[in-house]
């Protein structure tokens, strides 16, 4: 009876509400123009706050009056609008934006449109970095950026990574580009007490990130001024939506291993290679016998071979990998969150190396008013590293390669291991030694923005970072420090950086002109202390800290610090919606540098022409987007030490006394190291932007480089800071993104970039070379180019090494004649360490529920010294183990080999030469994923939004020539060095790793 | 306009951080010079720090000694080690990278300079002299180490114009002050120690702790004057240690060597702590166990040194075993003071110049000779030879770095080498010869 009731009453009233504008229930479905349902379409009533979303299936419902006006928003779609008329149902086909993907890109203080950049910024969102389950931050993206280099130091699991952004341009400054999070700069320093660096980004979880910008050329970078140079790294994290609160678990699994190993000799071929080696340098048999008989226990061991130890096995193991993660995002119109927490555990490849990450982040911004708006942005991480010793130390596992295949690694036992080895057995460091860390990372983020007027904002933000490093080592009575019953230390850092900004955005249209103007000044204070010490002596091994001590050895103390003062400004005008101008400036002032040079302008101007916005290209569907792109700039680089403007006396202490000598000899004149860039770039789309292409033409030219200087140690230094020296790097961007396939069951997009690069050392002080063991700086070579002797082969009559003497003759060629005698050839550029064209090529496949990408990964033109070759490679001149092609050396007169004779001890082409020096060109599979959505009806009745399975691997093939581990693995110790740079030696190489994950969203 | 305030009060915080002040800072480890040099206080510290560099484990802590020890062997050592550097010396084939060599300049010459400056800032006080003697007693010792490494021998009786060191004489502690100085000769450079050295002792008390006195610098003197064969010079030297330094040979001979402290055989010792300083004579020969680097030892002795021995003799049994090797026990404890100047070496100096001489100065050579046997429980020599002298030179100061010096001072050969060989003299440095076009390279280097 009641139902009745209404439902006569509602009949009576309908006409009414349609008469009065009643309210009513919409519903439809969001598709785009390929008739593929969007979910995440935001849907307002106009001039309301009355809003919602489309559901996974593109559907949404939404309570609205007649006459009212639904407004369909999408990123890279047009936005639509549809009054609401008789129809309950309204279904709506969005369109592709056809001038531009109205992409919003984040830049320094601020965001942008892509259709309105005029910089060169690379930008990789949530959605690439989501796909594959990488350890770090900076592995996510390796091949996605065009002209962005990144590589991981060697395959420790901490390893430091290099981003180098189109070319070095710098010798002694960092080459490092500056990392900005939600706004902030952050510490950028590794903390490592050995030379092994750690990568001080390792905290933040690759997970927490909503999308990454590299700002590349100067009109970019150049609002960050004195520390552009290198490119900025801005990163967003992920923010809380308006709407249903979304909960996002993943979790995945992989085994891990090295991408390569090399094949070393056995017992038979040991034995084989250095008897031969020992009879030519005049041993005599038993004189061998008595050399193997001391590292192995039995003669039979060696003589029957009853021992054949594979030492690299011992040192490359199985790793895996452990990800788990969980976040809530979520809000209403007031306030929104985003909260996630993750773990993360690596069990590295290289026996004894392990990282355990958890990690924590909560954003939260909330809006006081209409016009005030406050947030908070805050990360905190705790992760535990299981480390190894660099890679220039027998304790390394690595170097374990050079044990000779007949010492046994354990004792009878099979636990204790072997003492009685070539080199010291670096088992012992998993048996009697421990070397831990533990890295606190919190980086918080306040801020609040006030709209002064309609167009007047303004933005204050106060960043904190605080990297917090403890790092424990322990050395029992079997180590390297048996003859002081063990050794321990422990190092602690405090790095903690306080960022002020504030900063005025002004937004308003004059007639046809848009403009857009920022200005601020920002405060930036980085103070660092650190605290050390170390003991001997302990009664136990199981008694590791420093209380246990016998005596302490050493202790100290030190703190440092810098600052930044800045002030900066932007003008952006867009007219007519075609022709977009842009200039910025930045004052840095930096107390790193000498008094005359406090203070550093860096301007940028930039314009762009929408070519395809002009009467005769608008609305034509084949060429859909046309811009040119024109910039100029300066940024600057100020990453050197603290005080190295000043001549300084130091601390030197001898039998305990108090001492103080000079430490180093300063230049009050120093300044930052200044770069012009300029770039050109050209836009392209075609076929309604199925396929888009760009193609960027760069300059940039660096001088007063901030440079070590060598000088005469018979001045009591060797080197001064100076800027001194200039060098440029050109080079040609070409990214192409086409929609390969779209269809309602089947998508297939491709991704490709090609860089190229050209570096030349174009002055330096005095056009002097200067020179870093293996590498050099020279006056129209490229930066770090490899510095030789060129080896010549083997004389096939005497089988002695040969080498080039390229000496310079008076024409200016230089005596190609060949000598045995080292010490008569002269040295001659042999190589660049840095790659002259790096590529990335990705392919996204969907078919149904299932997808698919893969991402190859090139470069192309860099050489890497094994500098562990004149160990490992060298006919058996002294007892390391070698690698197995030494044994096609040279045996008797007539034999053509590259291996000269084998001597043991006899220097037979052991120095450092280009025998050792490899080209490193390499395309590799970075990763491989394949995946599968469960349909949305089955899921949906688990009350589950999204539930996805994959595979991913990373780093399942390699193509490459190079003949030591990996192309990429260089040495640790030198990661620090411009100068020295691609240097192998005992390298581990990255690990390939097999992962199954899932994505679970509610 | 209602929002007029707020914008005065935001422009006001967006000014509040004060400017200059924020960017001068002052490191917290470091002094300017300043300060420093017109601070007499200071300059014992400017001192202390120029024992230090002299005292570094690549000077005169154990890295040069090897070298001298290595490229002097011909079969009484082994070399087993893993590092390049001792390598290339063992098998005489040096480079101009070789790290060891280039080691040796850089830090000597920090050293210098830092003599340099002190003595460029030498204010007078009560213990100015003493410090001016020190300082020069350490830049003397210094070039002499050098000029022994990297000239081609000292010849006696002619002028010695190869090419010698740069002869630095002024601190450099700006760096608009720093020079490209070319080689002096190797005359000017001995000329130069000579001067030191006699400063020094001038200048020296009769014993100054564990730092230099003027027997010291006397004794470095007198091992100057032999290599230059200045044989009376060195006798007069070696006679004034001998009777006047208050040292005299250590009951036994073990008792020489393996002392934390100084022992009343040892005129000078570089000094070691746990704390401080690094004992490389350690590194190099002892064996693991000991805080060597390998279980066989990096250096081990071998059969044709032995044969030196006839009959019993301390000397010949003080060893020990390594992994199937035979290492000295004179470097066996890692935290030892190196001993720089024994008095045993002046009974050597003193006995072989009065042998050559023909005089009896203090003793006669046969009775300062036996003086060192008796002492190591060795039979006496009747009718002493020079070799006989020479010889129980290598006895007595084996394996501490004396190899190298004597075998060219002596004229001798070393594995069909001739004493003057090119090869047998350092390189200079790679690194020194790229960041001075003004240095010559050595002869027999030409990468």
């Amino acid at each position: 009876m009641k139902n009745l009731f209404w439902k006569v009453l509602t009949f009576f009233l309908i006409p009414l509400a349609f008469a009065y504008g009643q309210e009513k229930v919409i519903t439809g479905t969001v598709s785009d123009s390929d008739g593929l349902v969007l979910p995440g379409v935001n849907i307002v009533v106009e001039g309301t706050t009355n809003g919602t979303q489309t559901d996974f299936d593109g559907n949404y419902s939404i309570t609205v009056s007649e006459g009212e006006v639904l407004v369909f928003t999408y990123i890279g779609l047009k936005t639509s609008t549809r009054v609401v008329g008789d129809a309950n149902v309204i279904n709506i086909q969005m369109e592709m934006d056809a001038q531009a993907l109205d992409e919003v890109l984040v830049v320094g203080f601020g965001q942008t449109s892509k259709r309105r950049l005029t910089d060169n910024i690379a930008s990789i969102s949530s959605e690439q970095i989501r796909e594959v389950p990488v350890p770090n931050l900076q592995s996510t993206l390796v091949g996605k950026a065009a002209g962005v280099q990144i590589t991981q130091v060697n395959g420790k699991a901490e390893s430091g990574i290099q981003v180098r952004v189109r070319g070095v341009s710098t010798i002694t400054g960092s080459q490092e580009p500056l990392y900005v999070v939600d706004g902030i700069p952050i510490i950028n320093n590794n903390e490592s007490v050995n030379d092994s660096p750690i990568n001080p980004l390792i905290g933040i979880n690759p997970d927490d990130i909503e999308s990454i910008e590299i700002l590349k050329d100067a009109s970019s970078a150049a609002i960050y001024g004195a520390r552009g140079t290198n490119g900025v790294v801005l990163i967003t994290t992920k923010k809380g939506k308006q709407g249903k609160t979304n909960v996002s678990l993943r979790s995945s699994f992989g085994v891990s291993q090295a991408t390569n190993k090399r094949e070393w000799l056995n017992t038979e071929e040991y034995v084989e290679l250095f008897t031969e080696a020992g009879l030519n340098s005049g041993f005599s048999e038993d004189e061998l016998a008595g050399i193997f008989n001391i590292f192995s226990e039995n003669e039979e061991d060696w003589r029957e071979g009853l021992v054949d130890t594979d030492w690299q096995d011992l040192a490359l193991v199985e790793g895996d990998v452990q990800d788990i993660g969980v976040s809530v995002s979520g809000g209403n119109e007031k306030t929104r969150f985003f909260i996630s927490t993750g773990y993360n555990k690596t069990n590295g490849i290289v026996r004894g190396n392990r990282v355990e990450r958890y990690s924590f982040r909560a954003n939260m911004d909330h809006n006081v008013s209409d016009r005030f708006k406050i947030g908070i942005n805050s990360a905190i991480s705790k992760t535990q590293i299981s480390r190894l010793s660099d890679d220039n130390a027998f304790a390394t596992p690595l170097q374990a390669v050079a044990q000779i295949p007949f010492s046994r690694p354990f004792t009878d036992d099979g636990v204790t291991p072997n003492n009685e080895t070539l080199y010291y057995n670096f088992l012992f460091q998993e048996f009697n030694a421990d070397h831990n860390v533990n890295v606190w990372r919190n980086i918080l983020n306040l801020f609040g923005e006030y709209q002064i007027t309609d167009n007047l904002r303004f933005r204050t933000e106060f960043g904190y970072d605080l990297n917090n490093q403890v790092e424990e080592r322990f050395f029992g009575s079997l180590t390297e420090f048996a003859a002081t019953n063990g050794n321990a230390d422990i190092n602690s850092v405090q790095n903690e950086k306080y960022v002020l900004n504030n900063y005025f955005t002004y937004d308003n249209s004059f007639g046809p002109v848009d403009l857009n103007l920022v200005g601020g000044m920002s405060f930036e204070q980085d103070n660092r202390t650190l605290q050390t010490v170390e003991g001997q002596d302990f009664p136990s091994d199981d008694l590791q800290t420093i209380d246990s001590a016998g005596e302490i050895v050493a202790g100290g103390s030190s703190r440092t610090f810098f600052n930044f003062l800045s002030y900066f400004g932007r003008a952006n005008a867009t007219i007519l919606g075609k022709y977009i101008l842009k200039g910025s400036f930045r004052i840095d002032g930096s107390s790193r540098f000498g008094e005359e040079q406090r203070y550093g302008v860096f301007p940028a101007f930039s314009g762009g022409w929408i070519i395809s916005e002009e009467n005769f290209l608008k609305g034509n569907t084949a060429l859909s987007n046309l811009k040119l792109r024109a910039s100029w700039g300066l940024t600057g680089n100020a990453e050197i030490g603290n005080f190295d403007s000043r001549t300084l006396l130091g601390a030197r202490t001898y039998n305990q006394n108090p001492g103080l000598s000079i430490t180093q000899l300063g230049d009050p004149e120093l300044g930052w190291e200044e770069t012009t860039q300029t770039n050109f770039g050209i836009d392209l789309g075609f076929l309604n932007n199925r396929i888009t292409a760009s193609v960027d033409y760069y300059t940039k030219i660096t001088d007063g480089i901030l440079l070590d200087v060598p000088v005469p140690s018979t001045s009591g230094v060797q080197t001064v800071v100076r800027n001194s020296g200039e060098l440029e790097n050109k080079g040609l961007e070409f990214v192409l993104n086409t929609r390969n396939f779209v269809g309602d069951k089947f998508n297939w997009s491709t991704s490709f970039n090609i860089a190229t690069n050209k570096n030349e050392v174009t002055a330096l002080p005095n056009d002097a070379d200067i020179i870093a063991v293996e590498n050099i700086a020279r006056v129209g070579e490229p930066i770090a180019s490899f510095f030789l002797v060129e080896y010549a082969g083997v004389n096939s009559e005497t089988g002695d090494a040969q080498f080039y003497r390229n000496t310079l003759l008076p024409d200016g060629t230089r005596d190609r004649e060949k000598t045995n005698n080292f010490g008569e050839a002269s040295r001659v550029v042999a190589g660049n360490p840095f790659p002259e064209i790096i590529a990335g090529l990705t392919n996204n496949l969907n078919f149904g529920g299932f997808d698919a990408s893969f991402t190859l990964q090139g470069q192309w033109g860099a050489s890497v010294y094994n500098r562990g070759g004149v160990f490992q490679s060298t006919n058996a001149h002294s007892l390391d183990n070698q690698s197995r092609d030494q044994l096609r050396r040279w045996q008797q007169p007539g034999d053509i080999t590259d291996v000269p004779q084998a001597r043991l001890d006899g220097g037979n082409g052991n120095q450092e030469s280009t025998r050792f020096l490899d080209e490193a060109d390499f395309v590799r599979l970075r990763n491989l994923t394949l995946g599968y959505t469960f349909p949305s009806g089955i899921t949906e009745k688990l009350k589950i939004q999204r539930l996805r399975l994959y595979f991913t691997g990373i780093n399942l093939l390699t193509f490459t020539d190079y003949n030591s581990w990996d192309p990429e693995a260089t040495a640790d110790f030198n990661a620090g060095n411009t100068l020295s740079a691609g240097i192998e030696f005992y390298s581990a190489p990255p690990a390939k790793t097999f992962t199954f994950g899932f994505n679970l969203d509610f | 306009m209602k929002h007029l305030n707020l914008i005065l009060l935001l422009l006001a915080t967006f000014f509040f951080v004060r400017c200059d002040d924020n960017l001068e800072l002052e490191p917290a480890q470091s002094l300017t010079p300043g300060p420093v040099l017109a601070n007499p206080e200071n300059t014992r510290d400017l001192l202390i720090a120029a024992y230090d560099f002299a005292g570094e484990n690549e000077v005169l802590s154990g890295q040069s000694q090897l070298a001298s020890e290595l490229l002097a062997n011909v079969g009484e050592l082994t070399w087993r080690g893993t590092f390049v550097e001792p390598d290339e010396f063992d098998i005489k084939q040096m480079t101009a990278p070789n790290f060891f060599v280039q080691e040796l300049w850089e830090i000597s010459y920090e050293g210098i300079n830092q003599t340099n400056v002190i003595l460029d800032n030498l204010q007078v006080s009560d213990e100015s002299d003493i410090i001016e003697g020190e300082a020069k007693f350490i830049r003397g010792t210094l070039y002499f180490e050098l000029a022994r490494f990297f000239a081609l021998p000292y010849e006696a009786g002619s002028t010695n114009s190869q090419l010698g060191l740069p002869i630095m004489l002024e601190g450099v502690v700006d760096a608009g002050a720093i020079t490209f100085p070319t080689r002096n000769t190797l005359e000017e450079v001995y000329d130069q120690i000579i001067r030191d050295l006699n400063d020094a002792y001038n200048l020296l008390p009769l014993s100054n702790d564990i730092f230099a006195d003027r027997y010291a610098a006397q004794a470095v003197l007198a091992r100057a004057y032999l290599q230059q064969g200045n044989y009376a010079a060195a006798r007069d030297a070696a006679d004034d240690v001998l009777n006047n330094s208050g040292h005299a040979l250590a009951t036994t001979y073990a008792e020489a060597f393996n002392n934390e402290t100084d022992g009343i055989e040892d005129i000078f010792m570089w000094q070691i702590t746990p704390q401080d300083g690094e004992n490389d004579f350690n590194t190099f020969w002892a064996i693991r166990d000991f805080g060597g680097r390998s279980i066989t030892g990096d250096v081990t002795v071998e059969a044709p040194y032995f044969d030196l021995f006839t009959g019993s003799d301390d000397r010949s049994t003080f060893f020990y075993e390594g992994s199937g090797t035979i290492v000295t026990s004179k470097w066996q404890s890692q935290f030892a003071n190196v001993p720089y100047l024994r008095i045993a070496e002046m009974h050597l100096i003193r006995a072989e110049s009065n042998f050559r001489l023909g005089t009896a100065v203090g003793l006669s050579p046969e009775d300062e000779i036996n003086t060192l046997r008796v002492r190591s429980n060795a039979v006496p020599i009747a009718g002493l030879t020079l070799q006989d002298i020479l010889d129980e030179r290598k006895r007595e100061l084996g394996f501490e770095g004396h190899a190298l010096h004597d075998a060219k001072r002596l004229q001798l050969s070393i594995d069909g080498r001739p004493y003057n060989d090119d090869l047998l003299v350092f390189p200079i440095p790679q690194r020194e010869l790229d960041a001075n076009p003004n240095l010559e390279p050595n002869p027999g280097y030409s990468n």
